[in-house]
């Protein structure tokens, strides 16, 4: 990073933000008309009534729930990894840790609102917390959610301020912006007890999100799990959708990252190296996912217990064949993608690796949604198929363009990589090499050891 | 002041973390104790129903029953055409080998594929659909083991709907009158209509039982010479030639009562029992 120096740093990171070009407002304009047409969807919705879904008395949630728990799932990406990477010291994070706490935020957003759109009644919603009884599942992912929310937009801001504090001090950025800049900036003028203190403060919190943050995909998942439906009603359930969440997290990362190092030129700042280093991660990640889905359906299905035979005969050679087939598949592709082609071809296989991820973390939770549903038996009636409505694919759209379009009106208001912590790299470097000389024998202390 | 901003961070930090990680185990612990809330606690009464599955082989009355209990309760009249998993049912028929999986072996004396039942919601002793309910728009009802719905507290999650294994709670996928005038024509002004997405079920003809409850309360004398109530697809059997007894009801906390005594003397089986949900409808076959 000595190669440039930190005037330029600071121009070169917050050019997003002083310039925009035509493109930028041709993408802009094409999520807000995807936006519109979920939200017309949706308007359907809400004078017809959930019979324009494909959703029936037998498959009662379908594409919102699924889409519920993908978002809920990508929200880890952020909070969670910077967080991890923060309390472990992994110091290749810097460039990064931005990017991704802000798609906790938008996918936490799109994620909760998933709910609203499956409610008979939205307009009563607030019942939940008038009269919601602890003993339902719901009501913990209500309080979770709410309190990952709270503290992942925390977390953001905080790590913003001194970022913030440079916008402010530029006298480019007028009118409503400058307003906001200041605000946000909380009075910063980076002297070293502030430092101090945001240091202090950002520790603390990156290790209070993790539980936070493992706890929500849990309760998640407990919505399943505390039923007593074949094949939802699993003791994994609560880990297997944890190591999922990560998973398809850290692909929405990489994704993201390589976009943005595209358009914006970010080359200097995110480098292969970064993208090698998480998809090293990645790639344990999908080995776990591996493991849990070989666990689970390795288990149902020498069991066969009849209730839960159904559902799993439905996915692995039924009529949820395929879906279950492209998923094994996808996450094979990118298995192999991410173990040979990630060092010889760290941007490209690394993104390749993650589309076939959140493709296959998408099918993975519409299959564990669905087919229990379709094959419930017992019931008293013939179980019934589903497919879902233009109306669902059109509000899920919606869903996926609005969370872009949050995410790049973002990067459009704020530095996508945060410049102080770049900027502080060099100090890192000293401070990581004195710590290191502690590790060896042989090695005399450093005199800047304290 | 900065003090101040420091303690105030580490206190909305401890709060975070204390919301975070405690009130999903604090609440779990609270469903694992649900059994014993005071909602559940066990008042002796518990009205339940036995179906003579034998007698009920009769076409006509099933449909009596289910044609009663459409009448009663302003049930939407005509399902939605094409889209029979949308109708909304409190009692309904079906094959044996649906409604009793686990029963089912192909050596039966009699085809579970033609053996039709009747078939309704169990008011069970540890409800499912009632644990997860995030409103508690359905409850058991202490003081006579019913499980009750509220159609005007509903949100429509349909959590119940996936959560009970015996498919008996049925969501409003659509305006159940469509049209205004059939409310005047068709409905029974008694009873309250309920709107688009939300949930209901059979409730044992609960407004019945309150009546009864209401007389009873104020003269017990009232207890020995009033007749029990009967829920309106009951009165409906027995109506039929051959119905009379296909349909059974009575409280299971009075030793007396005709279901007691029935199942006092006769073998029954329930749905699903290895679920543990402790239904109370009882099946002769």
């Amino acid at each position: 990073m000595s190669n440039i120096d930190p005037d330029k740093m600071v121009d070169q990171l917050t050019r997003p933000i002083r310039k925009t070009s035509a493109f930028y407002y041709v993408v802009v304009l094409a999520l807000l008309m995807a936006v519109c047409w979920g939200l017309f969807a949706w308007t359907c919705q809400l004078t017809r009534g959930l019979q324009v879904t494909g959703l029936n008395n037998s498959v009662a949630w379908g594409v919102y729930i699924t889409n519920f728990v993908f978002f809920i799932g990508i929200s880890h990406a952020g909070t969670l990894i910077s967080a991890i990477l923060r309390v472990s010291g992994a110091e290749w994070r810097r460039p990064i840790t931005r990017a991704a706490e802000a798609i906790t935020v938008f996918a936490l957003v799109l994620g909760a609102s998933q709910i609203l759109f499956d409610l008979g009644r939205p307009d009563r919603a607030l019942n939940v917390i008038l009269y919601g009884p602890l003993r339902s599942p719901l009501l913990w992912d209500v309080v979770c959610i709410s309190v990952y929310l709270l503290s992942s937009i925390f977390y953001l801001l905080l790590p913003l301020i001194p970022d913030v504090a440079i916008l402010r001090d530029q006298r480019l950025v007028l009118g409503w912006r400058k307003e906001l800049y200041r605000i946000l900036s909380f009075g910063w003028d980076g002297n070293p007890e502030q430092k101090r203190r945001l240091e202090k403060t950002i520790g603390i919190m990156a290790v209070l999100i993790i539980p936070i943050a493992v706890s929500v995909h849990t309760v998640v998942s407990w919505i399943f799990g505390m039923t007593i439906r074949p094949m939802w009603h699993s003791t994994i359930l609560g880990p297997y959708f944890v190591v999922g969440a990560i998973f398809s997290g850290i692909a929405a990362i990489i994704i993201a990252m390589a976009v943005l190092r595209k358009v914006y030129h970010f080359e200097g700042y995110l480098k292969p190296i970064h993208f090698n280093y998480l998809g090293l991660l990645l790639l344990t990640m999908t080995a776990l996912w591996f493991y849990f889905t070989l666990a689970e359906y390795l288990t149902i299905g020498y069991g066969a217990l009849p209730e839960e035979w159904h559902v799993f005969e439905a996915k692995v050679a039924g009529e949820f064949a395929l879906m279950f087939w492209i998923m094994v598949g996808s996450m094979t592709v990118a298995f192999f993608l991410l173990l040979f082609c990630r060092s010889k071809w760290p941007i490209g296989g690394t993104v390749a690796a993650s589309l076939f991820i959140v493709v296959g973390m998408w099918i993975e939770r519409y299959t564990i949604v669905v087919p229990t549903l379709v094959k419930l038996t017992g019931r008293g009636y013939p179980p019934g198929m589903y497919y879902p409505s233009w109306v669902e694919w059109s509000i899920t759209g919606g869903s996926i363009a609005g969370f872009i379009l949050l995410y790049v009106l973002f990067v459009k208001l704020f530095p996508i990589i945060s410049i102080w912590e770049v900027e502080e790299s060099e100090e890192a470097v000293v401070e990581k090499l004195a710590n290191m000389k502690r590790y060896f024998p042989c090695v005399s202390s450093a005199p800047t050891e304290s | 002041m900065d003090e101040n901003r420091r303690n105030f961070l580490k206190k909305a930090g401890s709060a975070a973390l204390g919301l975070g990680c405690g009130f999903p185990l604090l609440m779990a612990g609270c469903s694992t104790n649900g059994h014993s809330s005071e909602e559940n606690s066990s008042s002796p009464n518990q009205w339940a129903m036995v179906i003579d599955v034998q007698k009920c082989k009769e076409p006509a009355i099933r449909a009596a029953c289910i044609e009663a209990c459409r009448k009663e309760h302003n049930l939407p009249t005509n399902p939605p055409p094409n889209q029979p998993a949308r109708e909304v049912k409190w009692i309904w028929s079906d094959k044996f080998e649906t409604a009793f999986p686990d029963q089912a072996h192909k050596y039966l004396a009699e085809n579970p594929a033609d053996l039709q039942v009747l078939l309704l919601c169990n008011h069970c002793t540890e409800p499912a659909c009632v644990k997860v309910c995030p409103t508690a728009a359905t409850w058991k009802r202490k003081s006579d083991g019913i499980v009750m719905m509220d159609m005007h507290r509903c949100i429509g999650c349909r959590y119940c709907v996936v959560a009970c294994p015996y498919g008996s709670r049925s969501f409003n996928w659509r305006d159940p009158f469509p049209d205004r005038n059939d409310i005047d024509k068709q409905a029974r002004k008694e009873y309250p209509t309920r709107s688009r997405g939300v949930v209901e079920k059979c409730t044992f003809c609960a407004e019945r039982i309150r009546l009864w409850q209401e007389r009873v309360d104020k003269d017990p004398k009232l207890l020995e010479s009033e007749p029990a109530p009967i829920p309106a697809c009951v009165e409906a059997a027995n109506r039929v030639a051959g119905g009379e007894g296909a349909l059974r009801f009575g409280n299971l906390g009075d030793s007396q009562s005709e279901v007691s005594r029935v199942l006092r003397d006769q073998n029954t089986i329930c749905r699903q029992l290895a679920l543990g949900t402790g239904p109370n409808v009882y099946y002769l076959v």
